[in-house]
């Protein structure tokens, strides 16, 4: 199924609004969505919840004969999947170019940044390594997958213990996890993507674009650091041009974001390890809380209410004066309501103008409340009463 | 990587270069007559070869058209005797397919594809011998290839790889040097207006060393401007020589 | 192949110049267009060679490897083939289109060099049983303007004129395992003896004569061809008929004779100038494409 485009107003006005430094949901240029974290039953799964965007991450582990080119190192094996699920447009067994994209850079970011000991890895050297497997898939697209996918799976690694193995000259034991206690990986040091989209050639940049931003943007800048500022890896795509103290820039704004999510993923395993310690309930099923429709909720966004007095007053004043009062129905009979007198029959003519709608009225009155049942016709004119005599007229 | 030891104390590299010296760089241009564009680079030991359709009308499905701008379409391919250990499949995995993305996205920001609506320009590189540096050369390549087909550009768009030893930023790494396990940062330039195109870098680094890292590619990739320039303007006086007489 | 359109005309043009010897660009129809061969053109492989005939242009690079030999000759190495039709060559072959080329090319290559007449394979074997050379032979097309086989198989004899393979001294170890050891030495090398690799020649019908050489154009008038591969000595190794037309008995003998005989010539000047191009030996400019 083909996405929907994006239309020109709504272009014109997220470009307009970052023009502004407004976004769409009130956050900073440079602000994260809320970024929450829960680890399931397994060691080695984890969820991450980006604003709207949600990803999994599992990791996993066998024994296998290693690479010819490096006999006692272990592999890592990266996996990431766009579920249909996530957004209508992802195919499942299509090679898109986001595909490859998001791939390749979780392969760099963790791979080539050696955040894991791999040599710890090594069982037998030459003969049996483990490999460790990170499937990382998109639950749901809403904007910035790459900085999910990347805080999803090193949390999963750091969260992963795997079995315990005692070595006999050449044979090899895999003790289960209720033989022995499983072995976390050693990890060296946590890389985290940060992404920076850029719009109008560069003049304007983003954090954390959602997934409208993301349809307008020009290009985007992936930095990957972790929270000793050391940088793991700098991508940038789409066809901008860039220069060179924006990329600076970028680094000094990625480094601090970095350090704060450091500290979110650290804290969460802390309270999973310590839930699992006292015996508490632990997993996925905790982490969604209980009486709420998932899907409807919405979080609370902050609003900018400072001048809201003075604007309304603002537009007020400017405002045209109200159109015309209709008065209240009369009632001629009981079960009837008159309102208004009631215009010429305008069936008959042939002119085509719009302007001449037939007068159909529809109305209801409450004792309490206003429910105002509109008839979805096009060609109708409907006034809209009230009790005190305040009427709007809206044309369809 | 024991023994190897990618800067001396003297201040030479593994082939003998000073750290911010470029490897020897020799290109031609119209390698090929049946191809609208063609061209073929060396540096060092890396040998690409671009070759260049277009723009004509889009090939396959009419609706990857755009209205407004001209498509590009660009393969990455290695040739199965490129690398020390044989290659089973020259394109097709996903480092291919990256490398081709890169290479799409570096060039639609400096053809001036406006120029050319409802058409596709088709670029395809192959590289030959490999020894680092593969994907600044299929840049160079191609640059040279696009201005032998005649297509316009902003600028001449010239990449070039640089890397981190001690303190010192080396410039033009070879694939000794790329898999020793420092840092890598690829950088396409276009070097009048110092706009970068695309940027690149795998491996650790210090933020603190950024900048001057930034800045030994950028000043070897203007240098590499000059050579590829000087290219151009002597194809061209070869090519007048032939059609004048 | 790029997809060239010809008109009627020009196609009753160009049979009526056949007819009379004569072809569109001034050959005779036993005629070789402008041949030209450079060995060692990419150094990590163990052998290549470059060759240029008119338009068509063709890379072949040879990395041997050491593996287990094929059960049904165990004292013989073997040679596999690749083609990789690349994009370069027209818009087309991008991404799997050049796969079907590749595949038919690569299986008529095996037909005609992978025995051991052609090749002397027993050369290629370590530990009889074991171990093995096995030489990947890839072609790369670069540029196509007809007749490929042709320039295949030059480039190919060329390619295996120039490959070293490296020595290989065979220890015992203590629990009577083999040990391989190659020689450090990158002048101690073992040569290919190419006498016997034979050349194709491609024939193709125009009309009532045949042509050798023929490019898009004229294949695009031809209704069948013969592929032929000759050694030096004239012995015929391999016949295939290419294309949908149809050949009488009387045409198929004509072309062979014309084969064998055009075939023959070809080898002498090929080795001439492929021993001239050694022993030029290190003073030699490697100009690859820079020419």
């Amino acid at each position: 199924m083909r996405e929907t485009p994006l239309s020109n107003c709504e272009r014109d006005f997220l470009l307009k609004g970052i023009q502004e430094k407004k976004r769409l949901d009130g956050r900073q240029t440079y602000d994260y969505r809320n970024i929450k974290i829960s680890f399931g039953t397994d060691y080695g799964c984890c969820t991450v919840t980006l604003g709207k965007t949600r990803v999994l991450a599992q990791v996993s582990c066998e024994l296998v004969p290693p690479k010819d080119s490096r006999p006692t190192e272990g592999i890592m094996f990266f996996n990431l999947e766009l579920s249909p699920m996530a957004s209508p447009g992802f195919q499942s067994n299509r090679q898109s170019e986001l595909l490859v994209t998001l791939n390749r850079q979780l392969e760099r970011c963790l791979r080539n940044s050696r955040c894991i000991d791999t040599e710890s890895l090594c069982v037998i050297s030459g003969e049996k390594v483990w490999q460790i497997r990170v499937d990382v898939h998109v639950l749901n697209h809403d904007g910035n997958l790459m900085d999910a996918a990347s805080v999803a799976a090193i949390s999963a690694l750091c969260h992963f213990k795997r079995p315990e193995v005692a070595i006999q000259g050449r044979d090899v034991t895999v003790f289960s996890p209720e033989e022995r206690d499983p072995v976390p990986l050693s990890v060296y040091h946590m890389p985290i993507c940060v992404s920076f989209a850029f719009f109008q050639q560069g003049s304007y940049l983003l954090v954390d674009p959602c997934e409208k931003e993301e349809l307008v943007m020009d290009g985007l800048l992936v930095l990957a650091m972790n929270k000793h500022r050391e940088i793991c890896s700098i991508q940038s795509s789409g066809g901008i041009m860039l220069l060179k103290d924006q990329v600076l820039r970028c680094s000094k704004i990625a480094s601090v974001k970095v350090s704060e999510i450091t500290e979110l993923i650290t804290k969460a395993l802390e309270n999973d390890r310590r839930a699992r310690k006292e015996g508490g309930k632990f997993g996925f099923a905790e982490s969604i809380a209980k009486e709420r429709i998932t899907v409807l909720t919405r979080e609370e966004a902050p609003l900018d209410t400072t001048d809201i007095q003075a604007t309304a007053d603002g537009i007020i004043s400017k405002a045209d004066a109200p159109p015309e009062v209709v008065p209240s129905p009369v009632i001629v009979a009981t079960g009837t309501g008159q309102v208004g007198e009631g215009l010429e029959n305008t069936w008959g003519l042939e002119e085509d103008d719009e302007e001449e709608e037939m007068a159909d009225v529809t109305e209801r009155k409450t004792k309490e409340d206003e429910v105002m049942v509109l008839s979805d016709s096009e060609e109708e004119e409907v006034v809209i009463l009230n009790q005190d005599g305040r009427s709007k007229r809206s044309q369809r | 990587m024991a023994g190897l030891e990618l800067l001396s104390d003297q201040g030479y590299r593994l082939d003998g270069r000073k750290a911010t010296e470029l490897r020897k760089v020799q290109a031609r241009m119209g390698v090929f007559a049946q191809a609208d564009g063609s061209a073929y680079m060396e540096q060092g030991n890396t040998k690409a070869l671009a070759v260049v359709y277009g723009p004509h009308e889009v090939r396959g499905s009419r609706s990857k058209s755009l209205h407004d701008r001209a498509v590009i379409n660009c393969q990455y391919s290695m040739a199965t005797f490129s690398t020390a250990e044989r290659k089973r499949r020259p394109h097709g995995d996903r480092k291919s397919s990256e490398m081709s993305l890169h290479l799409k996205q570096t060039f639609e920001a400096a053809v001036l594809t406006q120029l050319y609506p409802r058409s596709q320009i088709d670029i395809y590189v192959k590289i030959l011998q490999s020894d680092g540096g593969n994907y600044s050369a299929c840049v160079n390549a191609a640059t040279l290839a696009l201005v032998d087909a005649g297509i316009p550009m902003r600028d001449y768009v010239c990449a070039c790889t640089a890397g981190f030893v001690e303190d010192t930023p080396l410039a033009d790494l070879c694939h000794a040097e790329e898999s020793g396990g420092g840092t890598t940062l690829s950088l396409a330039l276009l070097p009048r207006s110092e706009n970068i195109a695309l940027v690149q870098m795998d491996a650790r680094l210090h933020q603190d060393h950024l900048p001057a890292l930034m800045e030994a590619a950028m000043e070897a990739c203007k240098g590499l401007s000059k050579v590829l320039d000087s290219v151009v303007r002597q194809h061209l006086q070869e090519v007048s020589v032939q059609t004048r007489e | 192949m790029a997809t060239i359109q010809v008109s009627e005309a020009e196609k009753v043009y160009i049979m009526h110049g056949v007819r009379d010897d004569l072809r569109v660009d001034g050959r005779g129809c036993e005629d070789y267009r402008h041949m030209e061969i450079e060995t060692d053109v990419v150094s990590n492989t163990d052998g290549s060679a470059k060759v240029r005939l008119g338009l068509t242009d063709i890379l072949v690079g040879i990395k041997a490897e050491i593996g287990r030999p094929r059960p049904m000759a165990p004292d013989e190495g073997y040679l596999e083939f690749f083609v990789d039709c690349s994009a370069n060559a027209t818009p087309e072959f991008e991404g799997r289109g050049g796969e079907e080329l590749g595949m038919e090319l690569s299986n008529s290559l095996y037909k005609v060099f992978n025995n051991r007449h052609s090749v002397d394979l027993r050369s290629l074997s370590i530990c009889p049983g074991e171990h093995c050379w096995v030489l990947y032979v890839d072609v790369l097309l670069l540029q196509c303007d007809g007749n490929l086989f042709d320039a295949m198989s030059i480039s190919i004899k060329a390619a295996l004129f120039n490959t070293r393979i490296p020595r290989v001294h065979i220890s015992e170890d203590e629990e009577g395992g083999k040990e391989i050891e190659l020689s450090d030495d990158p002048y101690d090398c073992m040569r290919l003896n190419v006498e016997n690799v034979p050349c194709i020649v491609t024939l193709s019908k125009i009309g009532h004569r045949h042509v050798v050489d023929a490019t898009l154009q004229e294949k695009a008038c031809s209704v069948a061809s013969l592929l032929i591969s000759v050694t030096h000595r004239g012995t015929v190794t391999c016949v295939r008929k290419l294309g949908g037309g149809s050949l009488d008995p009387d045409s198929i003998f004509e072309m062979t004779e014309t084969g064998k005989r055009v075939g023959k010539i070809l080898h002498g000047p090929l080795m001439e100038l492929l021993q001239k191009e050694e022993s030029l030996g290190k003073e030699r400019m490697k100009v690859g494409f820079l020419a």
